[in-house]
């Protein structure tokens, strides 16, 4: 791979990963940047939403957490360090193996009510990441495989794949989609759909993004994944603060007045 | 007769009563009353079988009087003896509505906890 990186001419032959592992840091900055406003805007404790808004924040410091290694692992490509995009490529399994977990217990508590039920399920998606890893770690990969675009590494084990897709991934995103349509169906306030919907797609779209990131055999689909997954996040964040305009087209400002005396 | 729970219909009458809605899935009695005459549906309801529900809610005066100014009045029962009544087509229309309005308050209690559990 050296030789591949003196062949174009130094790291100047792959301008297409700065620009991946700036996604990267744009993701985790904007992450942290919405758990942050997040963490700020609830203050009452005893309040019934305070659990569900403690494993919202807890999802988008994983995944802020994640982007971040992924962030020093396309950084390490780009200056031609395998080892350490091997190193990053297994640190960064490890946040994303255990994101279901708080997003589980935000779906079941947000659903249920129950914490009970929701530490359960969180517990068994914690057995699903530790299982994926215990699978993934003594596997076989094939890479690094630096291109223009992207780094990639692909592990030989089909058992953490399929635990990755099918427990991991389309569990959490079908409880999402089962979640957003209960809600929908009973038709709450305008601005309550706005912001359970916009919510709840942004956080599906996160999910789905980064399982095609992971997947993606293809430079090109790697990026393009990362995009989409700061479109979300993006879009995460106009669903706690709606710009002035939007909520007037959409009819969802909160109108406020002071008493009148007759 | 099917079992009527007494504390169940306190609580939806109490949602409705704070939607400003008094009368009907609002009044206790009338959910009672309407409740124990569709459950005897095909006979005869005895005064004493709605007073076994209305009993620990209101007095016997009352509910007679519900019975004789709303109940007879409108056609959702007919009196066909001494302390006996029988339910009317309008009466079981008004019951089905009555058990509507039960689950419009489990969905709209239910989705009002899920938007408050909401971040």
């Amino acid at each position: 791979m050296q030789q591949d990186l003196s062949e174009l001419g130094g790291f100047s032959g792959f301008g297409g990963l700065i620009l991946n592992a700036a996604i990267c840091a744009a993701i985790t900055l904007s992450a942290l940047a919405f758990a942050w406003t997040l963490h700020t805007q609830d203050p009452d404790p005893k309040s019934k939403n305070t659990p569900s808004l403690k494993a919202l924040i807890a999802f988008w410091v994983v995944v802020a957490i994640a982007f971040l290694i992924t962030f020093v692992r396309v950084t390490a490509a780009f200056f031609g360090y395998p080892d350490l995009d091997v190193l990053c490529y297994y640190l960064a399994a490890v946040p994303l193996g255990f994101l279901p977990v708080p997003l589980v217990f935000f779906i079941v508590y947000v659903a249920t009510g129950d914490k009970r039920s929701a530490w359960t399920m969180s517990l068994l998606f914690t057995v699903f990441g530790t299982m994926y890893l215990l699978f993934l770690l003594p596997s076989e990969i094939v890479g690094p495989d630096v291109t223009y675009w992207a780094t990639t590494i692909t592990s030989e084990s089909d058992f953490a794949l399929t635990i990755y897709l099918s427990a991991l991934f389309i569990v959490p995103t079908a409880m999402i989609i089962a979640l957003l349509g209960s809600i929908l169906a009973r038709k709450p306030s305008k601005r309550s759909q706005y912001r359970v919907a916009l919510t709840l797609v942004a956080i599906s779209l996160v999910f789905d993004f980064i399982l095609v990131d992971a997947v993606a055999i293809d430079c090109v689909m790697q990026v393009a994944a990362r995009i989409f997954v700061l479109i979300s996040v993006v879009l995460a964040f106009l669903a706690y603060h709606p710009p002035e305009r939007l909520q007037e087209r959409l009819r969802i400002q909160e109108i406020t007045g002071c008493e009148v005396d007759d | 007769m099917s079992r009527i729970d007494v504390l169940w219909e306190q609580e939806v009458a109490a949602y409705f009563q704070s939607l400003g809605i008094n009368q009907g899935p609002g009044d206790i009695q009338y959910r009672l009353i309407v409740l124990v005459l569709a459950s005897n549906e095909g006979g005869v309801t005895q005064f004493s079988d709605i007073r076994t529900y209305t009993d620990r809610i209101a007095d016997r005066g009352s509910v007679a009087s519900k019975l004789k100014t709303v109940f007879l009045l409108d056609g959702l029962a007919e009196r066909v003896q001494r302390g006996g009544y029988v339910v009317t087509d309008k009466g079981l229309a008004a019951a089905r509505f009555i058990q509507e309005s039960g689950k419009f308050y489990k969905r709209s209690t239910k989705i009002a906890a899920i938007i408050e559990r909401m971040p």
